[in-house]
Parts: structure tokens; sequence; C-alpha cells
């Protein structure tokens, strides 16, 4: 089991997301806006954080940012989690110096095995990037 | 649009909507409306109340001259946000929730505001909207816009404080001299990056440099807590756009940096894509005649 942070503005998206996540076996925490993302995050970091680019507040690429610059977070995977067009998502993506995409509308039969991509869980429990 | 004598003075129909002034709703309203009418957008940019509350005092928006559309059942259909300068206004925010699109609400919210900026004597409207939105960009060309320039929207994430020639010299700009920098501009912004929407929204910062050979030139931007915008500069040339630039983002390396609407165009954009800047997207700035 991996805790996964999700920073999600959209509540049926968020809902489905964490459900299919939880499904599966992981502990999902949803933030709605980047800076309850922000503070959920300082107070305990994920093993895993799954980002909207387009959040209420701070938007998604400066809540990455913020994030990166923590050292507690330069080694956790954080995936872009967006409905923005695939070509501008990956510019993003690979500018902010995330370790993934995933487009939204997502594929339910697939969302939680492109979750797990980013998740390496060893024998003795521990989670690893890949 | 044609108002109906029999609504009150401050709301008018059509055969399928009926309009309410935005400053009928709160800012929360305001926020969650557009985030409704945007949320299948090509690029969702949700706002909260107090982003939307930052935007209209920014931008010059007048919540009484904007509109909100309610379908015949009386639900809220739509946004149309109107900000004013001079005898010129600016249409934006304009989006219809998607289960009320096909009644022509957008092209009646559109025009209910060019009503509006023709009875405040506007002699010109202008607007923005994303590359690739056809209905919008068909609906504008209907209506007698044109289009004027691409725009870049561009992001630069926080990096490593750019190096600076010992020898630059660099001067932190007062707000009265960054108030005069504005006033001196010679570029032609969008409405975001137009002097007013600076002033009005705060938090300016500004250096003024000068280089060995004489050259000197001025960079103002935007500083929040998290992120550099509104950036504009007074430069000779490409290469000492790149030290203003650096010179920006040597004092504030820890912060993202967000510019909206760099014409596509710009002499200068290398400098930005020198001191890693990365195309987000890109709109279209249109303008029409009243």
């Amino acid at each position: 089991m991996s805790r996964i942070v999700l920073i999600e503005d959209d509540a049926n998206s968020a809902r489905l997301a964490s459900r299919l996540l939880a499904r599966a076996g992981h502990a999902v925490e949803v933030a709605v806006d980047g800076g309850d993302g922000l503070t959920l995050i300082a107070a305990h970091p994920p093993e895993l954080v799954l980002v909207d680019l387009g959040l209420p507040d701070v938007d998604g690429q400066t809540v990455i940012a913020m994030l990166r610059q923590t050292s507690a977070m330069q080694q956790v995977p954080i995936v872009v989690f967006t409905a923005w067009p695939q070509e501008t998502a990956q510019a993003m993506m690979t500018a902010y110096g995330c370790d993934g995409l995933i487009v939204k509308p997502i594929d339910t039969r697939t969302f939680v095995d492109q979750v797990n991509r980013y998740l390496l869980v060893r024998d003795d429990g521990h989670v690893e990037k890949l | 649009m044609t108002a109906d004598p029999h609504q009150s003075d401050e709301q008018t129909r059509t055969a399928s909507a009926t309009y309410l002034p935005a400053a009928h709703y709160s800012y929360d309203q305001l926020a969650e409306l557009y985030n409704q009418a945007r949320t299948d957008y090509i690029v969702p940019m949700p706002m909260n109340g107090r982003r939307m509350a930052e935007y209209v005092r920014m931008y010059d928006v007048r919540l009484d001259e904007s509109l909100i559309a309610r379908d015949p059942s009386g639900a809220d259909a739509g946004i149309c946000m109107m900000g004013v300068r001079d005898r010129r206004v600016w249409v934006t925010r304009l989006g219809i929730i998607p289960e009320r699109r096909g009644l022509h609400i957008g092209r009646d919210l559109t025009l209910a505001l060019l009503d509006r900026g023709r009875a405040l004597r506007a002699t010109h409207v202008q607007l923005e909207v994303i590359e690739g939105n056809a209905p919008a960009h068909r609906l504008f060309i209907s209506l007698g816009f044109v289009e004027r320039r691409g725009l870049l929207v561009i992001r630069r994430p926080p990096a490593p404080s750019p190096g600076l020639d010992p020898a630059i010299g660099v001067i932190p700009l007062s707000d009265e001299v960054i108030a005069v920098c504005l006033g001196s501009r010679r570029d032609v912004p969008s409405w975001i990056d137009e002097s007013a929407s600076l002033l009005n929204g705060g938090g300016l910062v500004g250096w003024q440099i000068g280089t060995p050979d004489g050259r000197t030139g001025w960079i103002v931007a935007r500083a929040s807590a998290f992120q550099l915008s509104h950036i504009v500069f007074d430069s000779p040339d490409v290469q000492f756009t790149g030290l203003l630039l650096a010179t920006l983002h040597s004092q504030a390396p820890r912060l993202d940096t967000n510019l909206e609407n760099l014409p596509v165009d710009h002499p200068h954009w290398a400098a930005f894509q020198g001191l890693g800047y990365v195309e987000s997207f890109r709109r279209i700035e249109m303008l029409m005649r009243l």
C-alpha cells in the first residue's frame, strides 16, 4: 500500500480516481486546491503525488515547483493529472521535472496500473521511485 | 440583442435566456459558475472567489456591465465579463455551461456586452481566445472581430540563479520609479499586461540595469508569494533582455514564473527561451471597432 496525495479540484474526477486507487489498496488523500495540497504534503510527505494543472488558487505548475523545492519531496514521484491537451501537458511535465503524465478523463481499466508504474513496492514494504 | 420592455432595467431577455448583471452574484458564485462553464475547456484554469475578486480588480472588470445568462428554467447558463478602460472594452471569461450550449447563449451574451460597450461610448472592443477553440473563434469572426496577433503563454520553473556579470550595474526601482517606467512603455501590451493592470495588481518589483558599454534598460514584474508574473521591460536588444531576465530571476530564484500574452513574434522571445521559458499554449488577440 502506498500513501498518495491527489490534488484535484474536480470532485467527480477526484472521487473516481481515489475510489479506484483505494480499491487497489492505496491510501489516498484528496486536496481540493493547491494550498490544501501543499499543507497536506508538508505535514506528511506521501509516496506519490497526482496533481492537476488547473487549480483554483495556486496553479498546478507552481504547486509542483514549490514541492520540488522541498527536500522531503525531491525524490517523491509527482505525476501530472490533467485534462489539458497532451502536448501542452507533456511540455509542462518535462519543464517542471515531473515523473509522468496521466491524461483525464481516465481509463478506469488502466488507471491503477498507470499509477503503479510510478511506484515500486519492494519486498520489505518500502516504496521506491521506478 | 433586443431588450424586452417588460423586463426591469437591469434584466433583459432573449428567446432562450434571461440576463442579469454579474454584480448580483458574489465572487464565489461567479467563480463557481465560471468553473462550471469551463470544465471541458481546452485548457481548464479554474478560479476561486479570491482569484475572481483579484481578476475583477486588476483588469477593471465592471460587474455591473458583465452578465450572467439564465435559461428559461431560471438556472444559470453562462457568464461573460467586461473590462472597461477609457473608450475601450474587453470581453473576457465567456463561458456557457456544457448542458446549456447550442442555444446561442454565448452569441447573445457577447452581443449584449457589445451593446453595453456602445452605451458606454466605447470605440473598440478586444478579447483573447485560446488557439484551437474553433467554436469561439468562429463566433467572434461572425460578430466582426478581426485577428490582431498571436500571444504566447509561457512558463519558467524555478532554476538556479543565473550568473550575472559583476560589471553590470543593478539598481532596484522604487514604486514611484516603477510607475514612471510603466508610463514610458513603448510596447503594445494585451489588456492583462497594460500598465493599469500592473498598477491595480500591486506587488510590483523592478530593476534598472546598465552595462559597461552604456546600454540601459529596466524590468518590472509582479511578485506574489509563489509566482512572478506580468513581466514588462524596456530593452535595447535581445541580448540585453536576457540580462534583464537574468537579473529578475537572480533576485527571485525560488519563484515560479507565469508570463501571459507575449506576442508570438516578439523579437526578444529568444531571450526568454535562453532563460528556460517554455511555451504552454497560445491565444489569439482579436479586435473590433464598435
